[in-house]
């Protein structure tokens, strides 16, 4: 498929003749080169759980960060260029923090998503010839989590600028049998701990290196407590119930 | 705008200064008219009366300046009324952004908060309106907020607004709040004693206002919807 | 050298004074010049009539007798100014411009007379909000598909909409007469009685407002269409004069 280029992948912004961005789609494929990250929705609230590949020994595994607050209500997941996301997710913490200024309550999931999307097409040239900020698009996707009144959601959001509502979904290089696996263990009533057992185990599956405390990230956003990332205690805890 | 030279000397050359602009326009008037709110346990009632003044001149015996916003929020604005009017529009419009952004209505805290922030953002040629904001909020609790011009905000249980307000205003706190009452038991006040205490409220300041006067509309806010009364007033 | 007047140079000829900071200052409207006194409009059963006189003045000049101050935007609506009426004439051009603009989309879509009002309504609160007023008081009056439609805007931006309206000095001296001849009569008062109260209006203006004039237009909106009549002139007497005492000679 991306075996031969073509003169359509010169301008960013140019259709191929089938109708295609094939830049959009190659940032598409970036994803599919990151690490795992996996979102369950609960009733309770929802989970996060990224893999993060430690190349080295020497490597200070806490700093690598692929789990993020937006607002107090929200977090978010990501894969792929992961310095990419730091765009978007200064952006969605502008617009969460302006909703606040403006309306003193708190910004929709869905809203927030949707900023966010916003910026994934202002790449290339612009039309009115100004300067664009973007030379390419996002190489990243993220998992979007949150509560807000309409209760806890998930959400995917990629390089074309697309977003998507999941009950569970699975992102990166191993997303594809991730996502088989959810797609088999997941239902309507489970629970926050098993949510948060369920995310570590397909994380386990896709996994090249044995899973541990410093080589996952795990996170929830629930009503009680709104976001909150997993200590490595916490986070032996459910390693523990594996 | 150039920059203006100031003074054709070494130091005082193209100082970039804004050219002088002579101002004698007033650009305000004040078109009287009195409002009120009351916040009730599960209602908000919110009252105007529907004059239009300037000076000893009546202009309008019926000119509306209270405003259903949403489907639980009044405005009442007083003051200005060009301004009002202006105010109440660009609500309006946010508010219509803010469903099709948000795929809901604003609740009335929120458009509380946005109110004040419109109002402050043109705090240096400020609507000049004294608004009363009043409904219930999501949990079906009656809310009331007064603003000043430049975006003040307080919340309130009873509050009058406008060439009035200094007279209803001390009515309200002794039999709304019932300030200033020895042995009372605070009950939460029922919508009927609202109307009546409105209706007291508004006849009386009929007779001593000059500003007030011809129609009073009494909004009530709850959960089930909002009802509009017409009531008449001396026209004199 | 620049002793040949056809030499001039350009340039030179418009220099501004150095040193002056006030050569660049903007000048705006801060005071009406030539002005129209009151404007009288009212509702009846026919739909709208309004009348003005024909005067416009220079400061206490009477400098232009034969002004009008009526004028019509578009089939069913009429617009009367008082206050300045180079202002005025600006917005007959700018309202005449709105109505070429809708004519020639040419999508069967014609403005009301609550349109042509609302827009007038901003574009003078807009004014008002760049502090560069247009110095009027605007009366607009039309009948549309059977409905009666009376307004007022100023240039301050303040706007009403009443069964009777009055303009400056009007506002004191008729519209008290308007209000007690008209209200809850909108719907019954013949053409004729319109008339009637309109001229006896006219006539206690003449008498006491000093910047008004015996030379007035009237205007009526109807299911017809608008029909702009006159010039009329007022009955008076004078005679009272006669028998004042300590003033005259």
């Amino acid at each position: 498929m991306f075996l031969t280029r073509s003169e359509y992948d010169r301008g960013v912004n140019t259709f191929s003749p089938e109708g295609r961005l094939f830049q959009v789609e190659y940032a598409i494929e970036a994803i599919k080169l990151g690490s795992t990250a996996v979102g369950i929705q609960t009733s309770h609230g929802v989970v996060l759980a990224v893999e993060k590949r430690v190349t080295s020994p020497l490597l200070v595994s806490s700093s690598i960060e692929k789990i993020m607050e937006i607002d107090s209500h929200l977090g978010c997941a990501m894969s792929g260029l992961t310095a990419d996301s730091r765009t978007m997710i200064d952006h969605a913490r502008i617009e969460a923090q302006n909703h606040r200024f403006t309306y003193n309550e708190k910004i929709k999931v869905e809203s927030v998503t949707q900023a966010v999307c916003d910026l994934a097409l202002r790449f290339g040239e612009s039309a009115h010839g100004e300067e664009s900020i973007m030379s390419r698009p996002f190489g990243v996707a993220l998992l979007i989590a949150g509560i807000d009144e309409k209760g806890p959601q998930l959400y995917h959001a990629d390089p074309s600028g697309t977003f998507m509502q999941y009950d569970a979904k699975a992102i990166g290089s191993g997303s594809e049998g991730a996502q088989t696996e959810l797609n088999e263990e997941y239902h309507k009533s489970l629970s926050l701990q098993e949510a948060e057992t369920l995310s570590l185990k397909v994380l386990k599956q896709v996994m090249e290196e044995k899973l541990n405390n410093t080589n996952v990230q795990l996170a929830a956003v629930t009503e009680e407590h709104g976001f909150r990332i997993y200590s490595e205690e916490e986070l032996q805890v459910v390693i523990d119930r594996l | 705008m150039n920059p203006v030279t100031l003074y054709n000397n070494d130091i005082f050359t193209n100082v970039p200064v804004e050219a002088p602009v002579e101002r004698n326009f007033y650009p305000y008037a004040d078109n009287g008219g009195t409002s009120l709110g009351i916040a009730g346990a599960d209602f908000c009632l919110m009252a105007s009366d529907t004059r239009k003044s300037s000076g000893y001149s009546i202009h309008s015996r019926y000119s509306p300046k209270a405003f259903k916003l949403t489907e639980k929020a009044v405005l009442a604005t007083n003051g200005f009324a060009a301004d009002g009017l202006a105010l109440t529009k660009r609500l309006g419009q946010k508010l219509e952004w803010y469903k099709h952004a948000h795929d809901k209505e604003m609740s009335t805290p929120a458009l509380a908060q946005m109110l004040a922030n419109t109002l402050y953002y043109k705090r240096f040629f400020p609507y000049y309106t004294f608004n009363l904001l009043g409904g219930i909020d999501e949990q079906g609790r009656g809310v009331l907020y007064s603003f000043d011009p430049v975006g003040s905000m307080g919340t309130e249980v009873c509050r009058a607004g406008g060439s009035s307000a200094a007279l209803i205003q001390p009515f309200l706190d002794n039999q709304v709040a019932l300030k200033n009452q020895q042995g009372v038991q605070q009950t939460p006040l029922s919508l009927e004693a609202a109307i009546r205490i409105t209706k007291d409220s508004f006849t009386s300041a009929t007779e001593r206002d000059i500003y007030t006067g011809d129609y009073l509309e009494i909004f009530i806010i709850r959960q089930e919807g909002t009802t509009i009364e017409r009531i008449d007033l001396k026209k004199d | 050298m620049n002793q040949f007047s056809l030499n001039f140079d350009r340039e030179n000829y418009h220099e501004k004074p150095k040193n002056d900071i006030f050569a660049d200052a903007i000048t705006r409207t801060q005071q009406p010049i030539v002005t129209g006194t009151s404007v009288l409009a009212f509702k009846y059963k026919d739909g709208i009539m309004l009348a003005a006189d024909t005067l416009a003045s220079y400061g206490s000049l009477a400098r232009f007798t034969n002004i009008q101050r009526l004028y019509p935007v578009g089939d069913f609506t009429i617009i009367a100014a008082s206050g300045d009426i180079s202002d005025f004439q600006y917005v007959q051009h700018l309202l005449d411009t709105v109505m070429v603009e809708e004519y020639y989309t040419n999508d069967g879509h014609v403005l009301r007379t609550q349109n042509i009002y609302e827009y007038l309504s901003r574009v003078m609160y807009g004014r008002r909000s760049r502090f560069n007023p247009l110095w009027n008081s605007y009366v607009v009056g039309g009948y549309n598909d059977g409905e009666k439609f009376l307004g007022y805007v100023d240039l301050l931006g303040t706007t009403y909409q009443s069964s009777t309206i009055a303009t400056g000095f009007g506002g004191y001296l008729a519209q008290p007469i308007l209000r007690k001849a008209v209200e809850g009569r909108e719907d019954t008062l013949t053409e004729t009685e319109a008339i009637e109260i309109m001229n006896s209006c006219m006539k206690v203006l003449y008498y006491r407002d000093a910047r008004s004039f015996n030379k007035f237009q009237r205007a009526k909106i109807t299911a017809e269409g608008v029909e702009i009549s006159g010039p009329y002139k007022a009955e008076t007497q004078w005679d009272f004069a006669e028998g004042l005492r300590g003033y005259g000679p």
